[in-house]
């Protein structure tokens, strides 16, 4: 698979992160109707999709250096955003094996990975790793398992074990989310991670989805999209570091609009781990703005409907009660009324 | 709705149990309490002498135990925390919440917890922001969310409330 680097770009600091004109028509465009409300909107993940976002089960893109760097960073400030219960170890080594074999698999040009037995040999170009090891001994690798290769993947993942017909989030590598803390939540139960969610819980979302992923298979993985928007193109929206990022909600006016504001789609997989039966849960983050995005004249048109007509709770949910006026006007400029075509990808 | 948050059954005697032990950070013990159970009460014991009277305690107890704590949440979910510890089960615990509305919160920023806060609105002992006290509880943590409520907009606080549950 094509996988053309840039050097290093900022997600921080001076925001130097732009998209390549093919990384915009990549991007994985979350509505596929010009009306948004929550639903259960899981799809198998298969190889394939929408947009090039799809192809791979992992899927890596030019801004691979740049955001393994503001993660380094992050852990470098805050080493509880990795933490895994000393009782998921299996899972641990389960992410590491999967991890390996889809990235050696999809992107054979900068990662190998050459198992002999339980010794691994492990290549990754682009960050320069050659990492000989033992599978299941930690002491083998610089960090522990889970740590090690989730540095080196775009996005973020949790661990869920399952028991008592729930799911328990006891594990995590979390450094570019959107507003919520895995120190806090670890140890939660599905609904209660889930609690500060408005309105979904009345309409049966979180139960529908509990039952769905706790028969999720073993080579059947699942994923599906969740959105948000953030201003300027920063990963790190925790809410740790809210008195970092929360005054830049107050910075965006008509004239800065278009390029400071960002919207943030998640493209969440889930997948049954062999020897630990728990899920690995990957919540791939990509940052657009909205001038970058308004190039696809469809998106345009889509998302100024959506954030138009969207429920007051969920607009305060996320986030844009300061700004939504601001963010519609300047949509409303590249929607002329015109029908969309069906489905999320771009024309 | 806001589904991390338990809810507590009101107080009942558990007959499945041989041995009952019933402890609370309040002065009294529920009314007409069968002569069976134990009790500790804030009237002769303080909550800390309670949690440090447990762990031991509960060591030298064998199956057929249930025990009972009533009081604040921060209370009830410590001791419960020391009865998993320990060894028991989900169905020899129960938890009742009682006694004024106080919770214990959490600090996002600096990880500082802070006890007995009444309001929704408070100030972190650790590193002083203002933190808003969200509708989200850890029973790891045996606490609430706090997340510096005015962060957006320095000074731009709303006025406190106390809690409706």
């Amino acid at each position: 698979m094509d996988l053309n680097l840039k050097p290093a770009e900022t997600f921080r600091g001076n925001f130097s992160a732009q998209n390549s004109e093919a990384a915009i028509r990549r991007f994985p465009f979350p509505f596929p109707d010009d009306l948004y409300m929550y639903s259960v909107n899981m799809e198998p993940h298969e190889r394939g999709g929408p947009t090039a976002a799809y192809d791979a089960i992992f899927d890596l893109d030019e801004h691979y250096l740049g955001e393994c760097a503001d993660r380094a960073q992050v852990l470098a400030d805050d080493p509880k955003r990795c933490q895994v219960m000393p009782h998921l170890i299996d899972a641990e080594w389960d992410t590491l094996e999967l991890l390996m074999e889809s990235l050696a698999t999809d992107y054979p040009a900068q990662f190998t990975l050459t198992r002999n037995g339980d010794a691994w040999h492990w290549i990754n170009r682009p960050l320069a790793l050659d990492q000989r090891f033992t599978f299941g001994d930690a002491a083998s690798l610089p960090c522990p398992p889970f740590e090690y290769i989730t540095r080196q993947v775009q996005g973020d993942f949790t661990l869920q074990d399952q028991r008592d017909n729930d799911l328990f989030i006891e594990g995590g590598m979390v450094t570019s989310q959107a507003d919520w803390s895995l120190n806090f939540d670890a140890g939660m139960s599905f609904r209660q991670w889930h609690g500060p969610v408005p309105l979904a819980h009345e309409a049966g979302v979180f139960d529908r989805a509990l039952a769905y992923l706790l028969r999720l298979q073993l080579g059947k993985p699942v994923r599906r999209l969740n959105w948000t928007l953030t201003v300027n193109p920063r990963l790190d929206t925790s809410p740790e570091n809210y008195p970092k990022w929360g005054p830049d909600r107050t910075t965006v006016t008509p004239e800065n609009v278009g390029h400071k504001l960002c919207l943030r789609v998640e493209l969440q997989t889930l997948t049954r781990l062999p020897r630990s039966n728990g899920i690995l849960f990957g919540i791939r983050c990509y940052l657009i703005r909205l001038e970058e995005l308004v190039r696809v004249e469809k998106w345009a048109r889509r998302l100024h409907r959506v954030l138009r007509d969207l429920h007051p709770d969920l607009a305060a949910y996320k986030g844009m009660p300061r700004y939504r006026p601001i963010i519609v006007d300047y949509l409303a400029a590249f929607d002329d009324g015109a029908p969309t075509s069906p489905g999320t990808g771009p024309d | 709705m806001n589904k991390s948050r338990p809810i507590y059954a009101p107080f009942q005697f558990d007959p499945s149990g041989a041995r009952h032990l019933l402890v609370t950070d309040q002065p009294d013990p529920p009314a007409d309490l069968n002569t069976n159970v134990q009790t500790l009460t804030a009237r002769t014991h303080t909550a800390d002498a309670i949690l440090a009277f447990l762990p031991p305690h509960l060591a030298t107890q064998t199956t057929g135990l249930r025990l009972y704590a009533i009081g604040s949440e921060a209370f009830v979910w410590d001791v419960n925390a020391i009865a998993l510890a320990a060894g028991m089960g989900a169905g020899e615990v129960h938890l009742t919440r009682a006694g004024p509305l106080i919770r214990r919160v959490y600090c996002t920023h600096c990880q500082t917890m802070a006890d007995d806060v009444a309001t929704t609105i408070t100030q972190c002992p650790g590193c002083g922001a203002t933190l808003e006290v969200r509708d989200h509880f850890s029973r790891h943590h045996r606490a609430f969310m706090g997340v510096q409520v005015d962060a957006e907009a320095p000074g731009e606080i709303p006025a406190p409330e106390g809690f409706r549950s």
